[in-house]
């Protein structure tokens, strides 16, 4: 057996964690290249393999759940999700769960999902008026909340929805950091936080389950496919579940997506040949759909080709992980069990192999043949189920954002760069852009 | 034409069974999220245009095609 080669500036206790979490993206992308393949690294105590290029990948996306665990390795999010809540339940629970929870976001309740984040749009911009400058980092993060909530936990939650709530979700999302991976149980203000704010959702989550429980109205949104779904057994899910389910579906959707938005609108600034052309491109689509319906939106060569190359270089996720269950072999190197596998998005994405001069930003580029190049929502059976979502509302806001406004930046381009601070990427605040309405 | 799909990668968005009703379905699994079911893996060239849209919708690019002449 060949040995992993161990990636150099390990502390004598704590290993690489001290450099890991002030720049783990640079930190992976250096132990790729310093180590090659396989690069062994250690978060104080947890020793982690980094499988780099498209067969390491390929192999880590087709692991069996068996051998590669992703409960033991996201035990981070159990304090976010709750007691008995995905990573936290049973395997056979959790399988159900997530199955339950893609049921909420089938094509068949996706159709209805367009027109709503339209509207979500329309009301966002309705006091813009003719000019003006934004924080976008800012905007979108209040934006996607809305859009989630009305989508997923119907009108009557989205129009009842407090100040209170989004601070609350602002709290669950800053414990997630590099230390939370570690012990997400230590006493830290952020964790402190982290707990207080999913004990509040909770309440607030179950008081609206209790009251649709006791009501006749028939509701026909994910919270109503949380609430009646079931396990093999036949039994439903308790509150807690449920509430953890809606906290999971918001929480994978929200930082994710807002943190894309603010990129494609900075990356459609900052590029305004390509943002003309997709412009024409939806005018000549509104002109024959003009309400917008979910099937123009499904095809928009132009729009995708951009909003691709945005998740290329600015994937909200960096790094995928799964703990080794029993020992497993790659390429010759035994993996043993209780090692940590892990995989980056981010530097995936910057493979010459596939994305020839991978830092210059270009949308013309073609799709390698490969699944497992490029890899914004991960791949095999575990990808992000929140997937065609996530593109749809992407080209709906877009689509209603741009037919009116013209954007540019404000500060120097190379000052619109990555916040490192949490495990989700997105643009640094603030995000200055000035926007302008477009004449026809 | 001639179709395949890769199991292990779906997960019942069930666009499939919106474009081309007579040739997918989506059944429920034990445990595991709903899967596609081909029901004809030689569509009729009257059917082969909705395929072709449902394979190229597919969020997980689970149905692939092979065009008779290939």
């Amino acid at each position: 057996m060949k040995t992993i080669p161990i990636v150099s500036g390990a502390k004598p206790d704590t290993g690489h964690i001290e450099e890991y979490s002030a720049n783990f993206v640079q930190f992976l992308l250096r132990a790729e290249a310093e180590c090659g393949v396989l690069a062994e690294y250690n978060l104080a105590g947890q020793e982690t393999i980094l499988l780099s290029g498209v067969e390491a990948q390929e192999f880590f996306f087709r692991g069996s759940d068996e051998n590669l665990s992703r409960a033991a390795a996201y035990q981070a999010m159990v304090p976010v999700f709750g007691p008995g809540v995905i990573f936290d339940a049973p395997p056979d629970k959790m399988k159900s769960q997530l199955k339950i929870q893609v049921d909420a976001l089938r094509y068949q309740n996706m159709k209805n999902y367009a027109p709503v984040i339209a509207q979500e749009v329309e009301d966002w911009i309705a006091d813009w008026g003719d000019e003006g400058e934004l924080d976008f980092m800012d905007e979108f993060l209040e934006l996607t909340i809305h859009t989630a909530t009305h989508c997923l936990l119907g009108k009557d939650f989205r129009d009842k929805m407090t100040a209170e709530f989004k601070t609350l979700y602002r709290d669950l999302e800053a414990g997630l950091q590099a230390i939370a991976f570690v012990d997400p149980y230590m006493q830290q203000p952020i964790f402190d936080r982290r707990d207080r704010a999913r004990e509040r959702l909770e309440e607030i989550i179950t008081a609206m389950i209790d009251e649709r429980r006791n009501s006749d109205i028939e509701y026909n949104d994910a919270l109503a496919t949380f609430m009646t779904g079931t396990y093999a057994d036949g039994s439903c899910l308790t509150s807690t579940e449920v509430t953890g389910l809606v906290i999971a579906t918001i929480f994978a959707g929200h930082h994710t997506s807002s943190g894309t938005s603010t990129w494609m609108l900075t990356e459609l600034a900052r590029h305004p040949k390509e943002t003309s052309a997709i412009v024409e491109e939806l005018n000549a689509i509104y002109q024959k759909d003009e309400t917008l319906s979910h099937n123009a939106l499904r095809e928009m060569p132009k729009m995708e080709s951009f909003l691709n190359e945005v998740l290329r270089v600015h994937p909200p996720l960096v790094v995928l992980m799964r703990r080794v269950i029993n020992d497993i072999e790659f390429d010759g190197h035994a993996i043993p069990a209780g090692k940590t596998v892990a995989i980056s998005i981010f530097g995936s994405h910057r493979n010459p192999e596939y994305f020839p001069n991978p830092e210059i930003f270009d949308p013309s580029r073609t799709e390698p043949e490969t699944m497992f190049a490029y890899i914004p929502f991960g791949g095999g059976r575990h990808k992000c189920g929140g997937n065609a979502f996530a593109l749809l509302q992407q080209k709906a806001i877009f689509s209603a954002l741009l037919r009116r406004y013209s954007f540019e930046i404000v500060d120097q381009s190379n000052s619109y760069v990555d916040d490192l601070s949490g495990m989700v990427l997105r643009p640094k605040s603030p995000c200055r852009l000035r926007y302008k309405r477009r004449v026809s | 034409m001639k179709i395949r799909v890769d199991l292990d990668l779906c997960q019942g968005h069930s666009v499939c069974i919106d474009e081309a009703p007579e040739v997918f379905s989506v059944e429920d699994q034990l445990d595991d999220y709903p899967k596609v079911k081909v029901l004809n893996f030689q569509p009729s060239a009257e059917l082969q245009n909705q395929v072709r849209l449902a394979a190229r919708y597919c969020p997980n690019k689970v149905i692939t095609l092979i065009e008779d002449n290939e």
